[in-house]
């Protein structure tokens, strides 16, 4: 279905290829994964099957890529569009209606198919991806899940042979990733579509794949059957890690393969060390707020919680709960029509700006927003004005988190990881008692969150402050978190240890506690623990 | 019936308003008179408050009377301080910067005239109404649908101009969203200042999503397809007929009675600015 010979893509300017001198072929009815650390040339790779690059990015392209027998250099992503769908990053920025029935019909408009075909057509794919109850509504009231079915939907219509997703669940919660993946699924072994999706969180995909492309970054590529890339991939889903640490010898794709070769292991009962809690830093008490001037809908209800010095809480829950407009009560930014919010005691709205910073770091979703310096030297020096801080305070900090790219590159082009961190250390050199990330691992490989594990543990810890932290990312809850608040439709519905809330919730629960449910252990570090304690 | 029903019956053809704002700006730059400028600013301001909606390309109409606020407040202070020597009523006079004998003619500074205050003051009604007819039309019609009904022949200046009139108002959402993280930064800065860090943010974003849309619509094959088909019906009405009569029967009086009374002027173009408000 789709050739790659020899192809080779570096852009203008660049210091290092792309891929180089790559060759492979993707059979017809494949659901093929395409891994790779940020910025490997993910996205790239999915540009060049159905034009993009060149036509539209630009890049120098060598080599030949043919899709169903015709040849993307010839061929412009327009006249390849009865062939070829393509879902982007960030569907919202690609839509081009505001109702969901519109947008799926824009394709057949294009292609000038007859009106009594397009109703039907749009008819069916509204059928097959579930979203008929929402046809007339409108796209920018829909949440992030039903947004990529609309995408996908768009896509769909035309018929294509194959379909290419970018990152297609990194903005959805469990519940939402889920159906997107399934309906993936049905629609290779249904309509025998040709799939190819870039994904981080290989932990929600691996289930579902045939093959493998992995990218080094380096202009190679390798691809093979998942078992066999993931035996030796750097980049592996918690899942795997697991049979690798335990030398089970085989690398199980789903929960059902490691049970299967599960190992009995009695662990000896946890020294569950209670750890000791500073003062309330945050209060939030029967916390209403409602974006609606007429209040008849509620983002938030009657909330409660508190958080302490020293821990670390994840906030989870379904897309459009709440999480963020809780988040945004500890910043006196949130449309509250009722309660009380208390920083250190106070009313956050008492504070100025300048004084809520030395309480509050707050990381929105997208970190870049906090952002607006030409180098990352400037910036770090900004911040240091702003927080009125001695010169230099935050790039040292910058420096103490992780490796940090060049002084002068600009925080638009540096990964988002690398970002992330900077935004962090602006945020830190305020030296806040409480740390808020708003959906920090978007967009983040293992890799990057790996660091950011170690970084929030080092707040929490070394400098007793809290950290709070709202997520779809179950691994990284596991990993950090003490406590898990749980919000569904702007109400509290559980409260409690990382370990009681996320065991509790099929949905929920990390890769570890599905594979060996008779343990308590949520994540590899409790593995890695328990391993070197019993040697 | 094959074609799917319109979205909403309340919307005018995607076409209305820009036809509508094209006769206006005729209108204002035939007549030149700054009655007509009032009347025009005045009705477009209440036409977008009678036309209420909750879209965003609705919600830019903010910025944009932001927008014409300031370039009435540059053009008046310009006019103040630079230009030829009026004769006139000396209303006021400022300290004046002797100019190199090069600008012969043109002065900085110096007495202020009824008759300079006056001339500024025109030019500067008329840029504001000029402003507020764009942003009216921008703000009443859906920059989506627009890209619907463009032919084929101009697909380049169509997607330049769904582009463009999406970016607009997609913006005034980001601004809120940066202008909240500014807040984190723990800076309360206004003026010049903030708008360079506001601004480099969002401009960025916006060349970001113009980017996307441009893809997404290449990857749909938008333009590539000799006969594009619809999937609802865009009829034009009677409504949008009527309503757009209004304007151009004004144009039609200014055309044919050049020496139409000023008063009687503007008090047609307000009626017929403000028609389509009671029409849908």
């Amino acid at each position: 279905m789709i050739t790659f010979s020899s192809v080779s893509l570096i852009y203008p300017n660049a210091q290092r290829t792309i891929v180089e001198d790559i060759s492979f072929t993707v059979n017809e009815g494949e659901l093929l994964l395409l891994i790779g650390h940020t910025g490997a040339g993910k996205s790239s790779l999915l540009k060049l099957i159905n034009g993009l690059i060149p036509h539209h990015t630009g890049g120098i392209l060598t080599g030949e890529i043919s899709v169903a027998g015709r040849s993307t250099r010839a061929l412009k992503p327009g006249e390849l569009a009865d062939v070829v769908g393509i879902v982007g990053q960030n569907p919202i920025n690609g839509f081009v209606s505001d109702i969901v029935e519109d947008e799926i019909a824009f394709g057949l408009e294009s292609l000038g198919i007859a009106p009594e075909i397009m109703r039907k057509r749009v008819e069916e794919v509204l059928d097959l991806l579930a979203l008929a109850p929402l046809r007339r509504r409108n796209i920018s009231e829909l949440s992030g899940g039903e947004q990529q079915r609309v995408a996908i939907a768009a896509a769909l219509v035309t018929n294509p042979k194959v379909l290419l997703l970018d990152e297609p669940t990194s903005a959805l919660d469990p519940i939402a990733a889920e159906e997107v993946l399934s309906i993936l699924h049905r629609l290779v072994h249904d309509l025998g579509l040709t799939v190819i999706l870039a994904e981080h969180r290989l932990e929600r995909v691996i289930g579902f794949v045939d093959r493998i492309i992995l990218i080094h970054g380096d202009g190679s590529v390798d691809l093979g059957p998942a078992r066999q890339i993931l035996s030796s991939s750097p980049i592996a889903p918690p899942l795997v890690e697991l049979a690798k640490k335990l030398e089970l010898g085989e690398i199980p794709l789903s929960i059902r393969e490691f049970r299967k070769i599960a190992p009995e292991i009695s662990e000896a009962p946890a020294n569950l060390i209670e750890k000791l809690k500073g003062d309330a830093i945050l209060t939030i008490n029967s916390v209403s707020a409602s974006y609606d001037q007429d209040q008849r809908s509620n983002a938030l209800k009657d909330v409660s919680i508190g958080i302490n010095g020293g821990e670390i809480v994840a906030l989870m829950g379904r897309n459009g709960a709440g999480k963020t407009t809780l988040l945004k009560c500890a910043v006196a930014q949130a449309p509250l029509t009722k309660g009380e919010v208390r920083v250190n005691q106070r009313d956050p709205k008492s504070f100025t700006d300048k004084e809520l910073i030395r309480f509050v770091g707050y990381i929105p979703q997208d970190a870049g927003d906090l952002l607006y310096g030409q180098s990352i030297k400037q910036e770090c020096d900004l911040a240091d004005l702003d927080n009125g801080v001695e010169p230099g305070t935050t790039l040292s900090i910058y420096k103490e988190l992780m490796k940090i790219p060049s002084l002068n590159s600009h925080p638009r082009d540096i990964s988002e990881g690398q970002r992330l961190g900077l935004a962090l250390s602006i945020i830190l050199s305020a030296q806040p008692a409480l740390v808020i990330l708003d959906e920090p691992t978007r967009g983040l490989d293992y890799e990057a969150k790996k660091v950011l594990i170690k970084i929030l543990k080092q707040i929490a810890s070394n400098l007793n402050r809290s950290v709070l932290i709202s997520t779809h990312d179950v691994e990284l809850v596991a990993e950090v978190a003490d406590r898990v608040i749980f919000l569904a439709d702007g109400e509290v519905i559980a409260d409690g240890s990382s370990r009681e809330v996320l065991k509790a919730s099929p949905a929920f629960a990390p890769q570890v506690s599905k594979a060996l449910p008779n343990n308590s252990w949520l994540s590899l570090s409790d593995v890695e623990r328990y391993l070197s304690e019993r040697n | 019936m094959t074609n799917a029903p319109r979205a909403s019956q309340e919307s005018f053809h995607p076409l209305f308003w820009w036809l509508w704002a094209l006769t206006l700006l005729v209108i204002l730059l035939l007549s030149s008179s700054t009655l007509t400028s009032i009347s025009i600013s005045i009705g477009a301001i209440a036409l977008v408050l009678m036309k209420r909606s909750n879209t965003y390309w609705y919600k830019s109409f903010r910025w944009s009377l932001r927008l014409a606020a300031l370039a009435f407040t540059l053009r008046m202070a310009i006019g103040v301080v630079i230009g030829v020597p009026m004769p006139g009523q000396v209303l006021f006079t400022i300290p004046s910067i002797k100019l190199p004998d090069l600008f012969v003619g043109i002065r900085l500074g110096g007495d202020v005239t009824s008759q300079r205050l006056s001339a500024a003051f025109d030019e500067a009604t008329l840029l504001v109404a000029l402003i507020l007819i764009f942003a009216a039309a921008s703000a009443l019609s859906n920059p989506h649908e627009l890209l619907r009904v463009l032919p084929k022949k101009y697909y380049g200046m169509g997607l330049a101009t769904v582009i463009a009139s999406s970016v607009a108002p997609q913006s005034a959402r980001s601004i809120e969203r940066v202008r909240a993280a500014r807040r984190l930064r723990g800076e309360s800065s206004s003026g010049m200042a903030s708008f360079r860090k506001v601004g480099i943010p969002v401009l960025e974003e916006s060349l970001e999503r113009s980017i996307d849309l441009a893809a997404s619509l290449e990857s749909r094959g938008y333009g590539y397809f000799p006969n594009p088909s619809r999937y609802r019906r865009q009829i034009w009405r009677l409504q949008e007929t009527l309503a757009l009569a209004a304007p151009i029967y004004a144009l039609i009086f200014l055309l044919l009675l050049p020496s139409i009374s000023g008063t009687l002027l503007a008090g047609l173009v307000l009626a017929a600015v403000i028609i389509p408000g009671f029409v849908s």
